[in-house]
Protein backbone atom coordinates (compact mmCIF):
# COMPACT_ATOMS: atom_id res chain seq x y z
CA UNK A 1 0.00 0.00 0.00
CA UNK A 2 2.63 2.33 0.57
CA UNK A 3 4.10 1.71 -2.87
CA UNK A 4 1.09 3.48 -3.99
CA UNK A 5 1.55 6.71 -2.01
CA UNK A 6 2.02 9.75 -3.46
CA UNK A 7 2.59 13.74 -2.38
CA UNK A 8 -0.68 14.60 -2.96
CA UNK A 9 -2.23 12.04 0.14
CA UNK A 10 -5.51 13.43 1.10
CA UNK A 11 -6.31 11.62 4.25
CA UNK A 12 -4.10 9.10 5.80
CA UNK A 13 -2.67 7.06 2.71
CA UNK A 14 -5.49 8.60 0.63
CA UNK A 15 -4.60 9.27 -2.94
CA UNK A 16 -6.50 11.27 -5.55
CA UNK A 17 -7.20 9.02 -7.99
CA UNK A 18 -7.05 11.11 -11.09
CA UNK A 19 -3.93 9.82 -12.39
CA UNK A 20 -5.85 6.02 -12.63
CA UNK A 21 -8.52 7.27 -14.49
CA UNK A 22 -8.87 5.50 -17.79
CA UNK A 23 -9.60 8.60 -19.74
CA UNK A 24 -10.58 7.13 -23.38
CA UNK A 25 -13.64 5.36 -22.07
CA UNK A 26 -14.78 8.10 -19.75
CA UNK A 27 -18.45 8.98 -21.01
CA UNK A 28 -21.40 10.78 -19.16
CA UNK A 29 -24.66 10.75 -20.53
CA UNK A 30 -26.95 13.89 -20.81
CA UNK A 31 -23.97 16.36 -20.57
CA UNK A 32 -24.42 19.84 -22.48
CA UNK A 33 -21.72 19.75 -25.19
CA UNK A 34 -20.35 22.84 -24.23
CA UNK A 35 -19.94 21.98 -21.00
CA UNK A 36 -18.62 19.15 -20.49
CA UNK A 37 -17.22 16.21 -17.78
CA UNK A 38 -13.41 17.59 -18.54
CA UNK A 39 -14.74 20.24 -16.45
CA UNK A 40 -15.05 18.98 -13.22
CA UNK A 41 -12.91 15.87 -13.61
CA UNK A 42 -9.40 17.61 -15.56
CA UNK A 43 -7.04 18.85 -13.39
CA UNK A 44 -6.60 22.83 -13.62
CA UNK A 45 -10.45 22.86 -14.99
CA UNK A 46 -11.79 21.60 -12.07
CA UNK A 47 -10.40 24.37 -10.01
CA UNK A 48 -11.65 26.91 -12.09
CA UNK A 49 -14.99 28.24 -10.83
CA UNK A 50 -16.10 29.59 -14.23
CA UNK A 51 -15.87 26.12 -15.99
CA UNK A 52 -18.57 23.46 -14.57
CA UNK A 53 -20.09 20.41 -16.03
CA UNK A 54 -24.10 21.05 -16.67
CA UNK A 55 -26.65 18.60 -17.68
CA UNK A 56 -28.93 19.35 -21.20
CA UNK A 57 -32.18 18.00 -21.77
CA UNK A 58 -33.17 17.69 -18.13
CA UNK A 59 -31.08 17.76 -14.48
CA UNK A 60 -29.90 14.03 -14.44
CA UNK A 61 -26.71 12.99 -15.33
CA UNK A 62 -24.73 9.96 -15.54
CA UNK A 63 -20.95 9.77 -15.37
CA UNK A 64 -19.37 6.70 -16.36
CA UNK A 65 -15.74 6.47 -15.23
CA UNK A 66 -13.25 3.55 -15.95
CA UNK A 67 -9.51 2.89 -14.18
CA UNK A 68 -6.89 1.59 -15.46
CA UNK A 69 -6.16 -0.17 -12.71
CA UNK A 70 -8.28 -1.89 -9.92
CA UNK A 71 -8.24 0.86 -7.06
CA UNK A 72 -10.42 1.20 -3.49
CA UNK A 73 -12.68 3.96 -3.26
CA UNK A 74 -12.61 5.99 0.23
CA UNK A 75 -14.63 9.23 -0.30
CA UNK A 76 -15.37 11.45 -3.15
CA UNK A 77 -15.37 15.19 -3.67
CA UNK A 78 -18.36 16.80 -5.39
CA UNK A 79 -18.22 20.55 -5.77
CA UNK A 80 -21.02 23.10 -7.05
CA UNK A 81 -23.12 26.11 -6.39
CA UNK A 82 -25.38 26.76 -3.70
CA UNK A 83 -28.91 25.87 -5.86
CA UNK A 84 -27.98 24.21 -9.16
CA UNK A 85 -25.33 21.57 -7.37
CA UNK A 86 -26.39 17.96 -6.74
CA UNK A 87 -28.14 16.73 -4.45
CA UNK A 88 -28.83 13.54 -4.74
CA UNK A 89 -25.78 11.08 -6.24
CA UNK A 90 -25.56 7.40 -6.36
CA UNK A 91 -22.88 5.15 -6.99
CA UNK A 92 -22.45 2.37 -8.10
CA UNK A 93 -19.39 0.06 -8.86
CA UNK A 94 -18.18 -2.48 -11.35
CA UNK A 95 -21.42 -1.44 -13.87
CA UNK A 96 -21.06 -1.20 -17.11
CA UNK A 97 -22.43 0.90 -19.93
CA UNK A 98 -25.73 1.66 -17.44
CA UNK A 99 -28.52 4.56 -18.74
CA UNK A 100 -30.82 6.28 -17.53
CA UNK A 101 -33.39 3.13 -17.64
CA UNK A 102 -31.86 1.05 -15.73
CA UNK A 103 -30.13 2.87 -12.58
CA UNK A 104 -33.10 1.82 -10.78
CA UNK A 105 -32.49 -2.24 -12.16
CA UNK A 106 -30.25 -2.94 -8.91
CA UNK A 107 -29.28 -0.80 -5.85
CA UNK A 108 -26.40 1.42 -6.05
CA UNK A 109 -23.15 0.43 -3.70
CA UNK A 110 -23.38 3.27 -2.01
CA UNK A 111 -26.01 6.93 -2.14
CA UNK A 112 -25.00 10.76 -0.72
CA UNK A 113 -27.42 13.52 -0.38
CA UNK A 114 -24.95 16.48 -0.92
CA UNK A 115 -25.42 19.20 1.80
CA UNK A 116 -24.12 22.96 1.48
CA UNK A 117 -20.66 21.91 2.97
CA UNK A 118 -20.28 19.17 0.72
CA UNK A 119 -20.50 21.74 -2.26
CA UNK A 120 -18.01 23.92 -0.81
CA UNK A 121 -15.54 20.62 -0.80
CA UNK A 122 -15.91 18.77 2.26
CA UNK A 123 -15.63 15.08 1.00
CA UNK A 124 -17.87 12.58 1.62
CA UNK A 125 -17.08 9.21 3.00
CA UNK A 126 -18.19 6.21 1.02
CA UNK A 127 -18.90 2.91 2.64
CA UNK A 128 -15.37 1.41 2.18
CA UNK A 129 -16.26 -1.88 2.39
CA UNK A 130 -18.67 -1.56 -0.70
CA UNK A 131 -15.71 -0.27 -3.20
CA UNK A 132 -12.53 -2.64 -2.28
CA UNK A 133 -12.61 -3.66 -5.97
CA UNK A 134 -13.32 -1.32 -8.38
CA UNK A 135 -12.56 -0.80 -11.93
CA UNK A 136 -15.31 1.18 -12.62
CA UNK A 137 -17.40 3.48 -10.97
CA UNK A 138 -21.06 4.74 -12.23
CA UNK A 139 -22.07 8.33 -10.84
CA UNK A 140 -25.67 8.84 -10.78
CA UNK A 141 -26.72 12.53 -10.73
CA UNK A 142 -30.46 12.12 -9.48
CA UNK A 143 -31.15 15.45 -8.75
CA UNK A 144 -29.98 18.93 -7.83
CA UNK A 145 -30.80 21.32 -4.99
CA UNK A 146 -33.29 23.67 -5.92
CA UNK A 147 -35.22 21.57 -8.36
CA UNK A 148 -34.18 23.35 -11.39
CA UNK A 149 -33.94 22.23 -14.89
CA UNK A 150 -30.18 22.13 -15.44
CA UNK A 151 -27.45 20.71 -12.81
CA UNK A 152 -23.89 22.54 -12.32
CA UNK A 153 -21.39 20.67 -11.30
CA UNK A 154 -17.93 22.23 -10.93
CA UNK A 155 -15.68 19.61 -9.67
CA UNK A 156 -15.28 16.12 -9.10
CA UNK A 157 -12.77 14.48 -7.21
CA UNK A 158 -11.84 11.06 -6.08
CA UNK A 159 -9.92 9.75 -3.30
CA UNK A 160 -8.61 6.19 -2.25
CA UNK A 161 -5.93 3.85 -2.71
CA UNK A 162 -5.14 1.59 -5.10
CA UNK A 163 -4.49 -2.49 -4.72
CA UNK A 164 -1.75 -4.01 -5.12
CA UNK A 165 -1.32 -5.02 -9.03
CA UNK A 166 1.97 -5.70 -11.25
CA UNK A 167 2.77 -2.02 -13.34
CA UNK A 168 3.61 -4.37 -16.32
CA UNK A 169 5.45 -0.74 -17.50
CA UNK A 170 8.28 -1.24 -14.12
CA UNK A 171 8.58 -4.75 -15.18
CA UNK A 172 12.36 -4.68 -16.88
CA UNK A 173 14.34 -7.73 -18.70
CA UNK A 174 17.26 -8.60 -15.99
CA UNK A 175 20.09 -8.28 -17.61
CA UNK A 176 23.04 -10.91 -17.48
CA UNK A 177 25.52 -9.02 -15.50
CA UNK B 1 -16.41 5.84 -41.25
CA UNK B 2 -18.37 6.83 -37.79
CA UNK B 3 -19.31 3.28 -35.66
CA UNK B 4 -22.70 3.74 -35.54
CA UNK B 5 -25.85 1.18 -35.05
CA UNK B 6 -28.77 2.15 -37.01
CA UNK B 7 -32.53 1.51 -36.68
CA UNK B 8 -34.65 1.97 -39.54
CA UNK B 9 -38.10 2.33 -39.37
CA UNK B 10 -40.16 1.92 -42.19
CA UNK B 11 -43.98 3.41 -42.82
CA UNK B 12 -45.83 0.49 -44.19
CA UNK B 13 -49.28 1.97 -43.83
CA UNK B 14 -52.39 2.33 -45.92
CA UNK B 15 -50.93 6.24 -47.19
CA UNK B 16 -48.01 4.40 -49.00
CA UNK B 17 -49.86 2.78 -51.85
CA UNK B 18 -50.28 5.79 -53.53
CA UNK B 19 -48.13 6.56 -56.72
CA UNK B 20 -47.10 9.97 -56.55
CA UNK B 21 -43.43 9.14 -55.91
CA UNK B 22 -42.90 6.06 -58.72
CA UNK B 23 -43.72 3.39 -58.98
CA UNK B 24 -45.62 3.96 -55.32
CA UNK B 25 -44.46 5.20 -52.08
CA UNK B 26 -43.51 2.46 -50.59
CA UNK B 27 -41.50 1.05 -53.29
CA UNK B 28 -39.43 4.09 -53.05
CA UNK B 29 -39.05 3.87 -49.84
CA UNK B 30 -37.57 0.43 -49.81
CA UNK B 31 -34.87 1.46 -52.29
CA UNK B 32 -34.16 4.17 -50.58
CA UNK B 33 -33.56 1.66 -47.10
CA UNK B 34 -31.58 -0.15 -49.21
CA UNK B 35 -29.36 2.39 -50.43
CA UNK B 36 -28.64 3.21 -46.85
CA UNK B 37 -27.98 0.14 -45.56
CA UNK B 38 -25.66 -0.15 -48.15
CA UNK B 39 -24.03 2.73 -47.62
CA UNK B 40 -23.99 2.49 -43.93
CA UNK B 41 -22.21 -1.15 -43.75
CA UNK B 42 -20.20 0.20 -45.83
CA UNK B 43 -18.62 3.23 -44.50
CA UNK B 44 -17.38 1.11 -41.74
CA UNK B 45 -17.54 -2.79 -41.51
CA UNK B 46 -18.34 -2.94 -37.82
CA UNK B 47 -21.34 -1.09 -38.89
CA UNK B 48 -25.32 -2.65 -37.77
CA UNK B 49 -28.23 -1.80 -39.01
CA UNK B 50 -32.15 -2.91 -37.74
CA UNK B 51 -35.23 -2.59 -39.69
CA UNK B 52 -38.43 -2.26 -37.86
CA UNK B 53 -42.42 -1.67 -39.14
CA UNK B 54 -44.40 0.85 -37.53
CA UNK B 55 -47.78 0.34 -38.89
CA UNK B 56 -49.88 -3.11 -39.85
CA UNK B 57 -51.12 -4.52 -36.58
CA UNK B 58 -48.31 -2.90 -34.49
CA UNK B 59 -45.00 -1.99 -34.58
CA UNK B 60 -43.23 -5.06 -35.31
CA UNK B 61 -38.74 -5.33 -35.57
CA UNK B 62 -38.74 -7.22 -38.66
CA UNK B 63 -34.45 -7.34 -37.73
CA UNK B 64 -32.60 -6.78 -35.10
CA UNK B 65 -29.15 -4.78 -35.91
CA UNK B 66 -26.62 -6.54 -37.71
CA UNK B 67 -23.77 -6.12 -40.10
CA UNK B 68 -25.07 -8.74 -42.65
CA UNK B 69 -26.34 -6.96 -45.60
CA UNK B 70 -28.31 -9.69 -46.82
CA UNK B 71 -30.49 -10.61 -43.75
CA UNK B 72 -31.19 -6.76 -43.74
CA UNK B 73 -32.25 -6.75 -47.31
CA UNK B 74 -34.05 -10.17 -47.18
CA UNK B 75 -36.64 -9.03 -44.31
CA UNK B 76 -37.69 -6.13 -47.00
CA UNK B 77 -39.24 -8.75 -49.50
CA UNK B 78 -43.00 -9.53 -48.84
CA UNK B 79 -43.83 -6.80 -46.37
CA UNK B 80 -47.63 -5.83 -46.55
CA UNK B 81 -48.64 -2.69 -46.43
CA UNK B 82 -51.65 -1.58 -44.10
CA UNK B 83 -52.88 0.38 -41.27
CA UNK B 84 -51.83 3.27 -39.28
CA UNK B 85 -48.28 4.55 -38.70
CA UNK B 86 -47.51 4.95 -34.80
CA UNK B 87 -44.48 7.36 -34.54
CA UNK B 88 -44.36 7.70 -30.51
CA UNK B 89 -44.02 3.61 -30.82
CA UNK B 90 -41.99 2.95 -33.46
CA UNK B 91 -38.91 5.24 -32.44
CA UNK B 92 -39.64 4.11 -28.33
CA UNK B 93 -39.01 0.42 -29.62
CA UNK B 94 -36.70 1.79 -32.03
CA UNK B 95 -34.13 3.33 -29.14
CA UNK B 96 -34.99 -0.17 -26.82
CA UNK B 97 -33.53 -2.29 -29.54
CA UNK B 98 -30.64 0.13 -29.86
CA UNK B 99 -29.95 -0.53 -26.40
CA UNK B 100 -29.57 -3.71 -26.61
CA UNK B 101 -27.08 -4.07 -29.51
CA UNK B 102 -24.29 -6.15 -28.73
CA UNK B 103 -21.31 -3.68 -29.31
CA UNK B 104 -21.70 -0.68 -26.87
CA UNK B 105 -18.80 0.92 -28.50
CA UNK B 106 -21.30 1.93 -31.58
CA UNK B 107 -23.00 5.20 -31.57
CA UNK B 108 -27.15 5.09 -31.90
CA UNK B 109 -28.74 6.49 -34.42
CA UNK B 110 -32.41 6.35 -35.89
CA UNK B 111 -33.48 6.84 -39.09
CA UNK B 112 -37.18 7.58 -39.64
CA UNK B 113 -39.69 7.67 -42.78
CA UNK B 114 -42.49 9.09 -42.08
CA UNK B 115 -45.03 9.48 -45.05
CA UNK B 116 -48.41 9.56 -43.59
CA UNK B 117 -49.60 12.10 -41.45
CA UNK B 118 -48.60 12.11 -37.75
CA UNK B 119 -51.33 11.84 -35.22
CA UNK B 120 -49.21 12.40 -31.75
CA UNK B 121 -49.14 15.84 -30.63
CA UNK B 122 -45.93 18.28 -30.60
CA UNK B 123 -45.69 18.16 -26.78
CA UNK B 124 -45.72 14.02 -27.12
CA UNK B 125 -43.31 13.95 -30.10
CA UNK B 126 -40.50 16.96 -27.91
CA UNK B 127 -40.83 14.57 -24.79
CA UNK B 128 -39.41 11.36 -26.68
CA UNK B 129 -37.49 13.58 -28.62
CA UNK B 130 -35.54 14.73 -24.79
CA UNK B 131 -35.11 11.31 -23.94
CA UNK B 132 -33.52 10.30 -27.24
CA UNK B 133 -31.14 13.59 -26.67
CA UNK B 134 -30.45 12.45 -22.52
CA UNK B 135 -29.69 8.56 -24.30
CA UNK B 136 -27.65 10.20 -26.63
CA UNK B 137 -29.39 8.64 -30.08
CA UNK B 138 -29.13 10.49 -33.12
CA UNK B 139 -32.34 11.15 -35.31
CA UNK B 140 -32.68 11.44 -39.10
CA UNK B 141 -36.32 12.11 -40.00
CA UNK B 142 -37.16 11.64 -43.80
CA UNK B 143 -40.41 13.70 -44.05
CA UNK B 144 -42.27 12.78 -47.95
CA UNK B 145 -45.24 11.76 -48.48
CA UNK B 146 -48.44 13.49 -47.24
CA UNK B 147 -48.21 16.51 -46.09
CA UNK B 148 -51.45 17.36 -44.06
CA UNK B 149 -51.66 20.62 -41.50
CA UNK B 150 -48.79 20.81 -38.62
CA UNK B 151 -47.08 17.71 -39.73
CA UNK B 152 -43.59 19.40 -40.91
CA UNK B 153 -44.27 21.77 -37.94
CA UNK B 154 -44.59 18.61 -35.30
CA UNK B 155 -41.39 16.90 -37.08
CA UNK B 156 -39.41 19.93 -36.98
CA UNK B 157 -39.99 20.29 -33.14
CA UNK B 158 -39.28 16.68 -32.73
CA UNK B 159 -35.67 16.96 -34.78
CA UNK B 160 -35.43 20.18 -32.45
CA UNK B 161 -35.44 18.66 -29.53
CA UNK B 162 -33.31 15.75 -30.27
CA UNK B 163 -30.41 17.34 -32.34
CA UNK B 164 -27.49 18.04 -30.69
CA UNK B 165 -24.42 19.42 -32.00
CA UNK B 166 -26.03 18.72 -35.78
CA UNK B 167 -25.93 15.23 -35.45
CA UNK B 168 -29.70 14.64 -36.19
CA UNK B 169 -30.93 15.78 -39.81
CA UNK B 170 -34.34 16.03 -41.37
CA UNK B 171 -35.00 16.48 -45.32
CA UNK B 172 -38.13 16.86 -46.81
CA UNK B 173 -38.52 14.86 -50.27
CA UNK B 174 -41.77 16.33 -52.17
CA UNK B 175 -43.01 14.25 -55.02
CA UNK B 176 -41.23 14.64 -58.22
CA UNK B 177 -39.36 13.28 -61.12
CA UNK B 178 -36.77 12.43 -58.98
CA UNK B 179 -36.56 8.95 -56.99
CA UNK B 180 -36.26 9.17 -53.28
CA UNK B 181 -33.33 8.10 -53.15
CA UNK B 182 -31.63 10.39 -55.05
CA UNK B 183 -32.66 12.96 -53.35
CA UNK B 184 -31.24 11.76 -50.37
CA UNK B 185 -28.10 10.75 -51.79
CA UNK B 186 -26.92 14.00 -51.51
CA UNK B 187 -28.01 14.78 -48.23
CA UNK B 188 -26.32 14.40 -44.50
CA UNK B 189 -27.95 11.03 -43.58
CA UNK B 190 -26.18 9.32 -46.52
CA UNK B 191 -22.90 11.60 -46.48
CA UNK B 192 -22.52 11.33 -42.58
CA UNK B 193 -21.91 13.81 -40.15
CA UNK B 194 -19.97 16.35 -42.67
CA UNK B 195 -17.45 13.43 -43.64
CA UNK B 196 -17.55 13.81 -47.54
CA UNK B 197 -19.28 11.01 -48.06
CA UNK B 198 -18.20 7.44 -48.42
CA UNK B 199 -17.43 5.79 -51.87
CA UNK B 200 -20.46 4.22 -52.28
CA UNK B 201 -21.96 6.89 -51.88
CA UNK B 202 -20.10 9.44 -53.87
CA UNK B 203 -20.09 7.08 -56.85
CA UNK B 204 -23.91 6.28 -56.24
CA UNK B 205 -24.51 10.25 -56.24
CA UNK B 206 -22.17 10.34 -59.96
CA UNK B 207 -24.71 7.72 -61.45
CA UNK B 208 -27.75 9.34 -60.20
CA UNK B 209 -26.17 12.84 -61.45
CA UNK B 210 -25.16 11.64 -64.83
CA UNK B 211 -28.38 9.54 -65.60
CA UNK B 212 -26.65 6.43 -66.28
CA UNK B 213 -27.82 3.28 -64.55
CA UNK B 214 -24.36 2.42 -63.16
CA UNK B 215 -20.99 4.35 -62.73
CA UNK B 216 -19.23 6.77 -65.24
CA UNK B 217 -18.02 5.20 -68.56
CA UNK B 218 -20.12 1.91 -67.30
CA UNK B 219 -16.93 0.95 -64.89
CA UNK B 220 -17.18 0.31 -61.38
CA UNK B 221 -14.48 2.70 -59.86
CA UNK B 222 -14.08 0.30 -56.99
CA UNK B 223 -13.51 -2.62 -58.94
CA UNK B 224 -11.41 -1.65 -61.42
CA UNK B 225 -10.08 1.73 -60.68
CA UNK B 226 -6.75 1.68 -62.77
CA UNK B 227 -9.26 1.07 -65.82
CA UNK B 228 -11.49 3.86 -64.46
CA UNK B 229 -8.92 5.84 -64.08
CA UNK B 230 -7.30 5.86 -67.26
CA UNK B 231 -11.01 6.26 -69.17
CA UNK B 232 -11.38 9.56 -66.89
CA UNK B 233 -7.78 10.73 -68.01
CA UNK B 234 -8.59 10.19 -71.45
CA UNK B 235 -11.58 12.21 -71.29
CA UNK B 236 -10.19 14.93 -70.31
CA UNK B 237 -7.59 15.14 -72.44
CA UNK B 238 -9.79 14.55 -75.23
CA UNK B 239 -11.32 17.76 -74.21
CA UNK B 240 -8.33 19.59 -73.42
CA UNK B 241 -7.47 18.23 -77.05
CA UNK B 242 -11.06 19.58 -78.12
CA UNK B 243 -10.73 23.02 -76.73
CA UNK B 244 -7.39 23.63 -78.28
CA UNK B 245 -8.30 22.21 -81.83
CA UNK B 246 -11.32 24.85 -81.40
CA UNK B 247 -8.55 27.88 -80.57
CA UNK B 248 -6.24 26.53 -82.96
CA UNK B 249 -8.91 26.25 -85.82
CA UNK B 250 -9.89 29.91 -85.03
CA UNK B 251 -6.65 30.95 -85.71
CA UNK B 252 -5.17 29.38 -88.31
CA UNK B 253 -7.81 29.07 -90.14
CA UNK B 254 -6.30 31.24 -92.98
CA UNK B 255 -2.61 30.66 -92.64
CA UNK B 256 -1.19 26.97 -93.13
CA UNK B 257 -3.80 25.65 -95.45
CA UNK B 258 -1.64 24.07 -97.85
CA UNK B 259 0.94 22.94 -94.83
CA UNK B 260 -2.57 21.60 -93.47
CA UNK B 261 -3.58 19.74 -96.57
CA UNK B 262 0.02 17.96 -97.07
CA UNK B 263 -0.12 16.93 -93.47
CA UNK B 264 -3.33 15.92 -93.92
CA UNK B 265 -2.34 13.08 -96.73
CA UNK B 266 0.02 11.56 -94.73
CA UNK B 267 -2.70 11.49 -92.02
CA UNK B 268 -4.83 9.87 -94.09
CA UNK B 269 -2.00 7.11 -94.67
CA UNK B 270 -1.22 6.87 -91.11
CA UNK B 271 -5.11 6.87 -90.73
CA UNK B 272 -5.17 4.25 -92.73
CA UNK B 273 -2.66 2.29 -91.30
CA UNK B 274 -3.68 3.37 -87.66
CA UNK B 275 -7.31 1.97 -88.46
CA UNK B 276 -6.49 -1.33 -88.81
CA UNK B 277 -5.18 -1.08 -85.23
CA UNK B 278 -7.95 0.45 -83.91
CA UNK B 279 -9.85 -2.20 -85.20
CA UNK B 280 -8.25 -4.54 -83.91
CA UNK B 281 -8.52 -2.79 -80.84
CA UNK B 282 -11.93 -2.20 -81.26
CA UNK B 283 -13.06 -5.75 -81.59
CA UNK B 284 -11.27 -6.70 -78.63
CA UNK B 285 -13.03 -4.06 -76.29
CA UNK B 286 -15.87 -5.58 -77.98
CA UNK B 287 -15.18 -8.96 -76.34
CA UNK B 288 -15.42 -6.78 -73.21
CA UNK B 289 -18.80 -5.52 -73.61
CA UNK B 290 -17.65 -2.26 -72.78
CA UNK B 291 -19.06 0.65 -75.77
CA UNK B 292 -17.74 3.37 -73.34
CA UNK B 293 -14.47 2.57 -73.63
CA UNK B 294 -14.80 2.37 -77.49
CA UNK B 295 -16.26 5.38 -77.60
CA UNK B 296 -13.33 7.22 -75.67
CA UNK B 297 -10.85 5.19 -77.68
CA UNK B 298 -12.50 6.36 -80.85
CA UNK B 299 -12.65 9.48 -80.03
CA UNK B 300 -9.10 9.99 -78.98
CA UNK B 301 -8.65 8.88 -82.32
CA UNK B 302 -10.69 10.99 -84.44
CA UNK B 303 -8.83 14.05 -83.64
CA UNK B 304 -5.43 13.42 -85.71
CA UNK B 305 -4.75 17.05 -87.48
CA UNK B 306 -4.75 20.78 -85.75
CA UNK B 307 -3.47 19.26 -82.22
CA UNK B 308 -0.11 18.63 -83.00
CA UNK B 309 1.47 21.87 -81.07
CA UNK B 310 0.03 21.26 -78.28
CA UNK B 311 0.69 17.32 -78.06
CA UNK B 312 4.61 18.58 -78.87
CA UNK B 313 4.44 20.99 -75.72
CA UNK B 314 2.88 18.17 -73.74
CA UNK B 315 5.21 15.55 -74.76
CA UNK B 316 8.12 17.48 -74.27
CA UNK B 317 7.05 18.36 -70.93
CA UNK B 318 6.98 15.29 -70.02
CA UNK B 319 9.94 14.72 -71.84
CA UNK B 320 12.06 16.71 -69.74
CA UNK B 321 10.70 14.73 -66.67
CA UNK B 322 11.08 11.56 -67.35
CA UNK B 323 12.17 10.15 -70.71
CA UNK B 324 11.10 6.93 -69.96
CA UNK B 325 7.34 8.25 -69.35
CA UNK B 326 7.88 10.27 -72.25
CA UNK B 327 8.96 7.36 -74.72
CA UNK B 328 5.91 5.72 -73.30
CA UNK B 329 3.54 7.93 -73.60
CA UNK B 330 4.82 9.15 -77.02
CA UNK B 331 4.37 5.73 -78.67
CA UNK B 332 0.91 5.61 -77.25
CA UNK B 333 -0.04 8.34 -78.56
CA UNK B 334 1.53 7.25 -82.26
CA UNK B 335 -0.48 4.26 -81.97
CA UNK B 336 -3.65 6.47 -81.62
CA UNK B 337 -3.55 9.42 -83.49
CA UNK B 338 -0.82 8.93 -86.06
CA UNK B 339 1.24 12.89 -85.09
CA UNK B 340 3.73 13.26 -87.65
CA UNK B 341 5.84 16.08 -85.39
CA UNK B 342 5.74 14.22 -82.64
CA UNK B 343 7.19 11.08 -84.14
CA UNK B 344 10.41 14.28 -84.84
CA UNK B 345 10.76 13.77 -80.56
CA UNK B 346 10.14 10.18 -80.50
CA UNK B 347 12.68 9.81 -83.65
CA UNK B 348 15.24 11.85 -80.85
CA UNK B 349 14.69 9.92 -78.56
CA UNK B 350 15.28 6.26 -80.45
CA UNK B 351 17.86 7.67 -81.66
CA UNK B 352 19.79 7.14 -78.24
CA UNK B 353 20.85 3.73 -79.23
CA UNK B 354 21.73 2.41 -75.62
CA UNK B 355 18.43 3.78 -73.86
CA UNK B 356 16.61 1.90 -76.80
CA UNK B 357 18.70 -1.42 -76.77
CA UNK B 358 17.96 -1.66 -73.32
CA UNK B 359 14.19 -0.95 -73.82
CA UNK B 360 14.55 -3.35 -76.67
CA UNK B 361 16.29 -6.60 -74.18
CA UNK B 362 13.56 -5.67 -71.86
CA UNK B 363 11.23 -6.78 -74.50
CA UNK B 364 10.41 -10.39 -74.26
CA UNK B 365 11.52 -12.48 -77.25
CA UNK B 366 13.92 -9.84 -78.77
CA UNK B 367 17.68 -10.66 -79.13
CA UNK B 368 19.78 -6.99 -79.56
CA UNK B 369 22.17 -8.83 -81.29
CA UNK B 370 19.43 -10.33 -83.79
CA UNK B 371 20.66 -8.85 -87.31
CA UNK B 372 17.10 -7.36 -87.91
CA UNK B 373 17.37 -5.52 -84.43
CA UNK B 374 20.68 -4.30 -85.42
CA UNK B 375 19.43 -3.05 -88.51
CA UNK B 376 16.60 -0.95 -87.42
CA UNK B 377 19.17 0.49 -84.90
CA UNK B 378 21.73 1.33 -87.31
CA UNK B 379 18.63 2.59 -89.32
CA UNK B 380 17.81 5.08 -86.09
CA UNK B 381 20.83 6.95 -86.91
CA UNK B 382 20.33 8.45 -89.99
CA UNK B 383 17.68 10.97 -88.71
CA UNK B 384 17.12 12.19 -92.75
CA UNK B 385 13.50 10.98 -93.39
CA UNK B 386 11.51 10.64 -90.00
CA UNK B 387 8.75 9.39 -91.18
CA UNK B 388 10.14 6.53 -93.37
CA UNK B 389 12.36 5.60 -90.33
CA UNK B 390 9.11 5.69 -88.31
CA UNK B 391 7.56 3.00 -90.84
CA UNK B 392 10.25 0.94 -90.73
CA UNK B 393 10.88 1.13 -86.63
CA UNK B 394 7.05 0.15 -86.72
CA UNK B 395 6.99 -2.68 -88.82
CA UNK B 396 9.89 -4.52 -86.98
CA UNK B 397 8.47 -3.60 -83.57
CA UNK B 398 5.59 -5.27 -84.71
CA UNK B 399 6.91 -8.48 -85.67
CA UNK B 400 9.08 -8.38 -82.50
CA UNK B 401 6.15 -7.63 -79.70
CA UNK B 402 4.24 -10.66 -81.72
Amino acid sequence: MSAAESATAVQRSQVDLLDFIDWSGVECLNQSSSHSLSNALKQGYREDEGLNLESDADEQLLIYIPFTQVIKLHSVVVMGSEEEGPKTVKLFANREHMGFSNVSDFPPSDTAVLSSDNLKGKPVVLKYVKFQNVRSLTIFIEDNQSGSEITKIQKIALYGSTVETTDMKGLKKIEDH
Amino acid sequence: MVLEATMICIDNSEWMRNGDYAPSRFQAQADAVNLICGAKTQSNPENTVGVLTMAGKGVRVLVTPTSDLGKILACMHGLEIGGEMNLAAGIQVAQLALKHRQNKKQQQRIIVFAGSPVMHDKKALEMIGKKLKKNSVALDIVNFGEDDGGKTEKLEALLAAVNNNDTSHIVHVPAGPNALSDVLISTPIFTGDGEGGSGFAASAAAAAAGGVSGFEFGVDPNLDPELALALRVSMEEERARQEAAAKQAAEEASKEEKGGEEQDATMTERASEGASEADNKKIEIADDDDTSLQQALAMSMDEPTSSQDLQDTEMSDAAAEDPELALALQLSVQDSTKDSSSQADVSKLLADQSFVSSILASLPGVDPNDPSVKEVLASMQNQSEPQQKQDEDKAPKKEEEK
